[in-house]
């Protein structure tokens, strides 16, 4: 029910920019690494359905590939190309800050979209619109805590090494664990790069190499399920909890059939549309607040109900 | 000694990369409006400098009749090296990554040179594990600079002109002229086309192979290190798949794999093909995941293209 | 520098004229290595040498295996294939997206099929049109992925029913209590090395991947014969997309990204000279296996994950260079 909500407000607003606006926006956005997972490709097509309903906004949508010094080459051709604003989803968050610096420096509003920057840019950027990867970290935290009761030991599944996203939820993990239940050791943290097959490897390994695990963290659904899939073939998915993080629909039906402990919800749809009106924001002088997190709420089976499945 | 030249003047004749480079200009510029400004020409510039630099040493390396695949490391430790030492100064932080680099090549080509195993394979070693000393340094860390100065210069120009581009064409027009003026640069074409006859006419050709190496090996670094400028920062992961550009604009430029031939000019024009092809394309807003199959596409009918004219102009020499 | 050359391949030659031994080991070299490694890594890790983990560490080295058998033989043909990976990348989607839409068999079928083209247009590009294989499996590589994200959109794919499927027993499936990928792996270096040693067919590509000019003289038909090589690598490049989605029983697009390396990796541990003309199958099997076993080893003893690849480099170098002192007259002749 939140979601639809979140949703239906976040339309409401779109619309009501849509009435306002009397200019017409040349917006730029350079991506991390589309197609690489669902929850990018998602975000991309929900991009441009959001300003496809918009009369007053034209974009630009590219795609870094993952590579740090194609996106700043991007920065630059749309700075060269002089659109409104910027939109950029950092590949790295510190190696795109003077290209960042660059556009602010050319008069170019940007909008850093789903994964933070370094504090050094962030008095070049006129906003960021994301979820709030640390808080996600520490409410899988807790939700570890609930499953453990407290105690136990734990495996950690990382994302990609070096990527905000990744560093953010594990050490708001850790920190938290730390402080709600110190009686829970995390064993091992092994990274499988937001891979599915990747983490099922390192599950593997890790259950060959302790013989008592009661829970996994992975840094997202997709990882985590791999981890899930790892322990079922072994026979042991019974004795562990798992959590994870950025809901996928396979983690979705997991927690439905009651293999999976939670996970977080964090709609990508969400996620782009966010971002599109804080950049449309800025362009019309509103005030807007430099960190702008939507909600990204625990799912388990006991509010599950209240979510719609993701489309991905 | 005369078939030397024969192959140096087949090179003053326009090269079929750059009819290629022409026409594709020509396209893009009828199709986006922005294509044809100064402002996007110099980011073209820019934004070939990196697998451009890399490519000039390679260009040495496969007129050698070897190839390196490990620069995309090498570019790599630099990069993580040349910010990750600034705290002992700019200078010593900049040296210390050419050092690598150049040591790293020295030592691909030493193995190519003293133990004969296959250069594929000895930088296919030095590509995984090189990327491995990467991690060791950086624990996964991205480095970044901590005061702008280091980026500005990554953005600085020179009139109108980026900074980062005068360099890489200064260093091209170096590398063009080694390799046509020099005893050096003859000699890496004998090694490359005619081994045997090499080593009878005195030629080193181990130390003339290890020299390349060192260059592609400077080059990496030089590439790593001017990256970090343009991002102030430095990433584990950087320079992945850049091997794999650098070869394609070398081969596209008409260096043959087999050795012996090849020049700096096809290169160049290699390089700014693969460049004005990425940037065109994204000028018109081609979504990435077609980029990638008209890119191979194109690669491979430039192969073919090439392979006819070759065989037209060189019937009745090859058997 | 080309008498020094001289003496040090006449001292190499007379080295190995002497020692019997010495020459055993170096012509077992990589037997001997993977022998070692496995000590080393046994006296530090109990669970090393269990039941359980070598099991999981021979699992999860066949797929690598798998598409291993094939590059292999298109090296010996004297080409090489770097598309595996996004080919591999393609048919695993293919299939998962297709299990659902027209069930396993029509999925498996369609899958092989289209992945058995683009081996196809491999082997036309390369056997047909006589261009350097480098650079048209890079080229396919790109072009390939590209394909893969136009064809699911850049979605994830999913099996819906996980359960109720028997495609699950390529992945996740036993046999007499040997799990299903690691008889694949087995069954094709089997039968690949029995093809590529005992028949007329192994030993023509033997012939053209050695001395293409002498090949062709004698009658062999060098097109035919490369094509089909890289139609046996998208053969098993299919298999192996067969265990993986199997495994996962879903697939992201890039799934198979970097696999061409660990496989050339492998098949060079392994001693094959990427020269073409030499190498086996058995030797690419223990080749892939050493890679898995370091890895597994080295995560075992608590190192971190990019320990494995310094670690690579070094056995690499030293693999290759151990083997080549056997062959050391030829390859002396052949780059000095």
């Amino acid at each position: 029910m939140f979601y639809k909500t979140a949703l239906a407000t976040s339309v409401m607003m779109l619309s009501a920019g849509l009435v306002q606006a009397e200019q017409t926006y040349r917006i730029g956005i350079t991506q991390n690494n589309v197609g690489v997972d669902s929850y990018q490709t998602t975000y991309e097509s929900a991009f441009e359905n959001a300003a496809d309903e918009l009369d007053n906004v034209d974009v630009v949508v590219l795609d870094a590939g993952g590579d740090v010094a194609r996106q700043i080459g991007q920065v630059r051709n749309l700075i060269q190309q002089r659109v409104d604003a910027i939109i950029i989803w950092p590949t790295n968050g510190q190696a795109v800050i003077p290209t960042i610096r660059q556009a602010h420096r050319a008069g170019i509003p940007v909008v850093v979209t789903n994964s933070k920057i370094a504090e050094a840019g962030l008095d070049y950027i006129a906003a960021f619109s994301g979820p709030d990867n640390v808080q996600q970290g520490a409410s899988s935290a807790e939700m570890m805590c609930e499953a453990l009761d407290g105690e136990g030991q734990i495996v950690q599944i990382a994302g990609q090494p070096g990527y905000t996203t990744a560093m953010e939820r594990s050490k708001g993990f850790e920190d938290r664990l730390a402080e709600a239940c110190p009686d829970v050791e995390i064993l091992e943290t092994q990274p499988a790069d937001w891979n599915r097959e990747k983490a099922q490897r390192v599950m593997e390994n890790f259950l060959t190499k302790y013989d008592d695990i009661d829970g996994v963290y992975a840094g997202d659904d997709n990882m985590g399920v791999g981890a899930l899939n790892a322990a079922k073939s072994a026979g042991r998915a019974g004795d562990i909890a798992f959590i994870g993080a950025t809901n996928f629909a396979v983690g979705y039906e997991a927690i439905e059939r009651g293999e999976y402990y939670g996970s977080i919800y964090q709609s990508p749809v969400d996620d782009a549309e966010a971002a599109l009106q804080t950049a449309l924001d800025v362009l019309e002088g509103k005030e807007v607040p430099k960190m702008n997190f939507f909600e990204t709420p625990k799912i388990t089976a006991d509010n599950l109900a209240e979510f719609d499945k993701p489309v991905f | 000694m005369i078939d030397m030249k024969r192959f140096m003047s087949g090179g003053a004749a326009i090269q079929p990369i750059w009819i290629f480079v022409i026409a594709i200009t020509v396209f893009f510029s009828v199709m986006s409006d922005y294509f044809l400004s100064v402002g996007n020409l110099t980011n073209i510039l820019v934004q070939t400098s990196t697998i451009g630099l890399i490519a000039l040493g390679m260009t040495y390396v496969m007129i050698n009749g070897n190839i390196d695949l490990s620069v995309g490391a090498t570019l790599g430790l630099a990069a993580s090296l040349s910010v990750g030492l600034q705290d002992h100064g700019l200078v010593v932080a900049v040296l210390a990554a050419i050092t690598a680099g150049v040591v790293l090549g020295a030592l691909n080509g030493l193995l190519v040179w003293k133990t004969g195993v296959n250069a594929f394979i000895v930088t296919l070693g030095a590509m995984i594990g090189v990327r491995g000393l990467i991690f060791v340094y950086t624990e996964e860390q991205s480095f970044y600079a901590s005061n702008f100065a280091f980026s500005d210069f990554g953005a600085s120009a020179i009139g109108p002109i980026p900074v980062l581009a005068i360099i890489f064409l200064a260093c091209t027009l170096v590398m063009h002229l080694v390799l046509k003026k020099t005893g050096h640069g003859r000699n890496t074409f004998a090694v490359g086309g005619n081994p045997e006859a090499a080593l009878d006419a005195g030629i080193r050709i181990g130390r003339n192979m290890m020299i390349n190496f060192m260059i592609v090996g400077f080059f990496a670094a030089l590439a790593g290190v001017l990256l970090a400028t343009q991002m102030g920062a430095s990433t584990p992961n950087l320079g992945r798949d850049y091997e794999l550009w650098t070869i394609t604009a070398v081969v596209l430029g008409g260096t043959k794999l087999t050795g012996g031939f090849g020049s700096i000019t096809g290169t160049l024009g290699g390089v700014l093909a693969i460049g004005i092809l990425r940037n065109g394309m994204n000028m018109m807003q081609v979504p990435a995941f077609y980029v990638l199959v008209i890119l191979g596409v194109i690669l491979i009918s430039v192969l073919i293209i090439d392979q006819k004219i070759n065989v037209k102009s060189s019937k009745g020499v090859q058997a | 520098m080309a008498s020094a050359e001289h003496i040090k391949q006449g001292f190499m030659l007379s080295k190995t004229h002497k020692a019997g031994l010495l020459n055993f080991l170096s012509a077992q070299g990589i037997l001997v290595f993977f022998l070692i490694c496995m000590l080393a890594f046994s006296l530090f890790s109990e669970q090393f040498l269990s039941q359980s983990n070598i099991m999981t560490v021979v699992r999860q080295a066949s797929i690598i295996g798998i598409i291993a058998v094939g590059v292999t033989v298109v090296i010996i043909g004297g080409n090489l294939d770097l598309s595996v990976g996004s080919m591999l990348s393609f048919a695993t989607v293919l299939v998962v997206d297709l299990h659902d839409k027209i069930g396993p068999v029509g999925a498996i079928l369609v899958m092989f099929a289209l992945t058995l083209m683009l081996g196809a247009v491999n082997g036309f590009l390369v056997g047909f049109m006589r261009l350097n294989s480098l650079i048209v499996t890079l080229a396919m590589l790109s072009a390939i992925q590209g394909l893969v994200l136009i064809y699911s959109g850049g979605q994830n794919v999913d099996i819906a029913n996980q359960s109720e499927t028997w495609f699950s027993v390529f992945g996740q499936g036993y046999l007499l209590g040997i799990a299903v990928p690691v008889i694949i792996f087995a069954l094709l270096a089997v039968i690949v090395q029995v093809v590529m040693s005992f028949t007329g067919y192994g030993r023509r590509i033997f012939a053209i991947g050695g001395n293409p000019v002498a090949a062709v003289y004698s009658g062999i038909r060098k097109n035919w014969c490369v094509f089909s090589t890289y139609l046996t690598s998208a053969f098993c490049v299919a298999c192996a997309a067969l265990v993986l989605g199997s495994r996962v029983m879903g697939s992201q697009n890039n799934v198979g990204q970097g696999y061409e390396l660990l496989v050339l990796a492998g098949i060079i541990l392994g001693g094959t000279s990427l020269l073409g003309g030499a190498g086996s199958i058995w030797k690419t099997v223990i080749g892939v296996l050493i890679l898995g076993f370091i890895q597994n080893g080295l995560l075992l003893l608590g190192y971190p994950y990019y320990t494995q690849w310094l670690v690579t480099w070094v056995i690499i170098i030293l693999a290759v260079w151990l083997d080549l002192a056997n062959k050391r007259k030829r390859l002396l002749t052949r780059h000095s």
